[in-house]
C-alpha cells in the first residue's frame, strides 16, 4: 500500500469493530427484552406492531440512512447534537437496521415455546428474576440466531453508515465504506485487502457465535 | 374444613379463552390432608381449570380458595414441560426455585428421580426421554420440593397400558410414603378407581356428586354419574310398595321386580341402577334374592373379565364375571340360568332428582 493512502487498514478495522459493536450491544440490549415482552403479552395493538416489526426486517438501509440524516442534519430535530458525521451517527443508523432484526428473531423464539410455558414455569414456583433467566435459558438457541443475524447486518451494511458517517478519514472510515471509496478510486488492491478483513471478521464472530449457540447444553 | 389443605368456596372460574369449555361454578369443595381426591368428568367438563384454579394459577371470578400448605402446591400439567438440559436439572427446579444451593438440589433431586426409578438418568438429556421417562420426570419433579399437595392433570394420558399400570403403582406407593393429599383430574375411571379415596364428578362446569369412591361408584346422584362410573344397568321404574322386610319393590318392567334398600316413597317414579358386578348368576338357584330365570343373551371376554347380557323379563341387564373359572368359563349365549341381585346392590333415585 502507497504511503499516500493514509488510514492503516488496522485503525479502520478497528474503528468498525468499535462502531458495529456498539450498535450490535444497543440493538440487542433494546431488542431482547422487547422481542419478549412482544412475544408473551397480549394487549390491543400487538397485531399491528408485529407487523411492522417483520417489516422492519426488510427495511432497506439506503432509507435508514436518508431518514437518521434528515433527523441529525443541522436544521433536523436532533441537529443540535451535532452528529452528523460522527460515529454516533453510524451507531444510530446501525441500530435502527439491526433493531427490527433482533425484535422479530426473538419473537419467533418466544413463539416457539409451548403456549402454556409461562403457567407451567409459574406452576413450578419459577418467579421474577428466575422466571427471565429460564425464558432466555430456553429461547437462547434463538437468541443468538436474532445476534448473528443481526451482526450480518450492521457488519455488511454500507449505504447508512456512509451517508451519514460520510467515510472521513480517521474520523468515521469503516471497512465497508472504505471498499466502496477505493473501488471507486480503482485501488483495488486496498479495496481487497479491506474487504479480505471485512471477511474474516464476519466469518470469526459468527463462528464463534456459532460455537456458542452449539454448544452442549447443562 | 378443619383438615382441607386446599378449599374452595363459592367458586366462579372461567376458563382461558383459548381453552374455551364451561364456566366452573363450584360451591364447595376440599382437599383434605392426605387424601387422593379424583376428579372424574366428560372432555371439557372444566376439570383442568378446575385444577389450575386450585393451584393458583386461574384467577377466580367470584369466590374463594383457601389453602394451607406451608410447604407449597406442586401441579403436573397434562404435557408436563420439559426444560433443556439434563434430567437431573429439570428435577432439580423447584428447588432452585426456592434459592437452595446446588449440592442440597442435586441430592434431593437424586432421591426424587430414585423414587420413579429414573436415578440412573440423571444425566442424560431430558428431550431424549421416551413419553413414560419423562411422565417419570414430572412426577420426580412435584415430589421433588415434598410439597403439601400433589396436583395432576392427567397424569397416565399418553402412556400404553403396562406403562400406566406400573408407574400407578409408584405414584401409589409414593403418594402412601409421603402422605401427600393428591387431586387427580383424569376421564379414565380405572385410574380414579386405582388412587382414588374419593371421587368428585363434574359435569358442564358443576361439580354433580362429591363422596367416597363406593358411595359414588354404588349411588351415583344421576344418569350422568352412574354412566361415568360404570353403573350399566339403569332403568327406569316405579316404587310399587314396601315388603314385609321393609324393602321397596320397584317395577322396572312389566312383571320384572326389584327389591331395593333405598328408602323411598312408593307410586313414585325412579331410575334403578345396579352395577354389572353385583348381577350374580345363581349356579345353583339357592339365592333368597332370585330375580328368577333369564336367558344369556351375549357374552364377550377380554380375558380377565366375563362380560355377559342377560334378558331377564323384557329387559337385558349386564353381568361382569371372572374370565376363566367356573360360571365365566362355561357361560355361553342361550344358556337358561337365574340371575340374584342383592336389595342394598339395587341404587334407587326418584325420577326428577336435580344433581346434588
Amino acid at each position: 500500500m502507497s504511503a499516500a493512502v493514509g488510514e492503516s487498514v488496522v485503525a479502520i478495522a478497528l474503528r468498525t469493530l468499535a462502531v458495529s459493536g456498539a450498535a450490535l450491544a444497543l440493538a440487542v440490549a433494546i431488542g431482547v427484552p422487547l422481542g419478549l415482552a412482544l412475544g408473551h403479552r397480549r394487549f390491543p395493538g400487538r397485531g399491528l406492531l408485529v407487523a411492522t416489526v417483520n417489516a422492519g426486517m426488510g427495511l432497506p438501509p439506503v432509507v435508514v440512512g436518508l431518514l437518521v440524516a434528515l433527523a441529525l442534519w443541522r436544521s433536523g430535530p436532533l441537529g443540535s447534537l451535532g452528529w452528523m458525521y460522527t460515529p454516533q451517527a453510524m451507531v444510530i443508523a446501525q441500530v435502527a437496521i439491526a433493531l427490527p432484526l433482533v425484535v422479530g428473531i426473538t419473537l419467533a423464539a418466544v413463539g416457539a415455546l409451548p403456549a402454556d410455558f409461562h403457567l407451567q414455569v409459574r406452576a413450578l414456583g419459577v418467579r421474577g428474576p428466575r422466571a427471565a433467566w429460564l425464558l432466555v435459558r430456553e429461547t437462547r438457541r434463538g437468541l443468538l440466531a436474532a445476534v448473528i443475524a443481526a451482526l450480518g447486518g450492521i457488519l455488511s451494511e454500507v449505504g447508512a453508515v456512509t451517508m451519514v458517517g460520510g467515510n472521513l478519514e480517521g474520523e468515521t472510515r469503516v471497512l465497508t465504506s472504505g471498499i466502496l471509496m477505493y473501488t471507486q478510486m480503482g485501488r483495488f488492491e486496498s479495496a481487497l485487502a479491506l474487504a479480505a478483513v471485512l471477511l474474516g471478521l464476519t466469518f470469526v464472530l459468527a463462528a464463534a457465535l456459532t460455537a456458542v449457540q452449539q454448544s452442549s447444553r447443562r | 374444613m378443619d383438615d382441607a389443605v386446599i378449599a374452595a368456596d363459592d367458586l366462579v372460574v372461567q376458563p382461558a379463552a383459548r381453552a374455551g369449555g364451561f364456566t366452573l361454578r363450584i360451591r364447595e369443595l376440599a382437599l383434605r390432608r392426605g387424601e387422593v381426591l379424583a376428579i372424574l368428568g366428560p372432555n371439557g367438563a372444566g376439570k383442568t381449570t378446575l385444577l389450575r384454579a386450585l393451584a393458583g394459577l386461574a384467577l377466580p371470578r367470584e369466590g374463594a380458595i383457601t389453602v394451607h400448605a406451608p410447604r407449597g402446591v406442586a401441579l403436573v400439567f397434562q404435557h408436563p414441560l420439559l426444560l433443556a438440559g439434563s434430567v437431573l436439572w429439570n428435577a432439580e427446579v423447584p428447588l432452585w426455585a426456592r434459592g437452595i444451593a446446588r449440592r442440597e438440589r442435586s441430592r434431593r433431586a437424586r432421591k426424587a428421580l430414585a423414587r420413579f426409578g429414573i436415578d440412573a438418568l440423571a444425566e442424560r438429556d431430558a428431550t431424549t426421554l421416551s413419553g413414560g421417562e419423562a411422565r417419570r420426570l414430572a412426577l420426580a419433579r412435584a415430589f421433588v420440593a415434598e410439597p403439601d399437595v400433589l396436583l395432576l392433570d392427567e397424569p397416565f394420558d399418553d402412556l400404553d397400558v403396562p406403562g400406566r399400570e406400573v408407574l400407578v403403582q409408584d405414584l401409589a406407593t409414593a403418594i402412601r410414603e409421603t402422605g401427600i393429599a393428591v387431586a387427580l383430574v383424569t376421564h379414565d375411571l380405572r385410574q380414579a378407581l386405582l388412587l382414588a379415596d374419593r371421587i368428585a364428578v363434574l359435569s358442564a362446569g358443576t361439580l354433580a356428586q362429591v363422596g367416597a369412591r363406593d358411595d359414588v361408584l354404588r349411588r351415583p346422584a344421576n344418569a350422568e354419574v352412574a354412566a361415568l362410573v360404570g353403573m350399566s344397568n339403569w332403568l327406569p321404574g316405579r316404587v310399587h310398595a314396601r315388603d314385609a322386610a321393609g324393602l321397596a319393590v320397584v317395577e322396572v318392567s312389566p312383571g320384572a321386580l326389584l327389591r331395593s334398600a333405598t328408602p323411598c316413597v312408593p307410586g313414585t317414579d325412579v331410575w334403578v341402577g345396579i352395577r354389572p358386578e353385583h348381577v350374580k348368576i345363581d349356579a345353583d338357584r339357592s339365592d333368597p334374592n332370585t330375580l328368577g330365570a333369564a336367558t344369556v343373551e351375549t357374552r364377550v371376554s377380554d380375558g380377565a373379565l366375563v362380560v355377559a347380557w342377560i334378558a331377564w323379563h323384557a329387559l337385558r341387564l349386564r353381568t361382569h364375571l371372572l374370565a376363566g373359572r367356573g360360571l365365566g368359563h362355561t357361560l355361553k349365549p342361550g344358556d337358561g340360568v337365574f340371575i340374584a341381585v342383592r336389595p342394598e346392590d339395587v341404587h334407587v333415585l326418584p325420577r326428577d332428582a336435580a344433581p346434588i
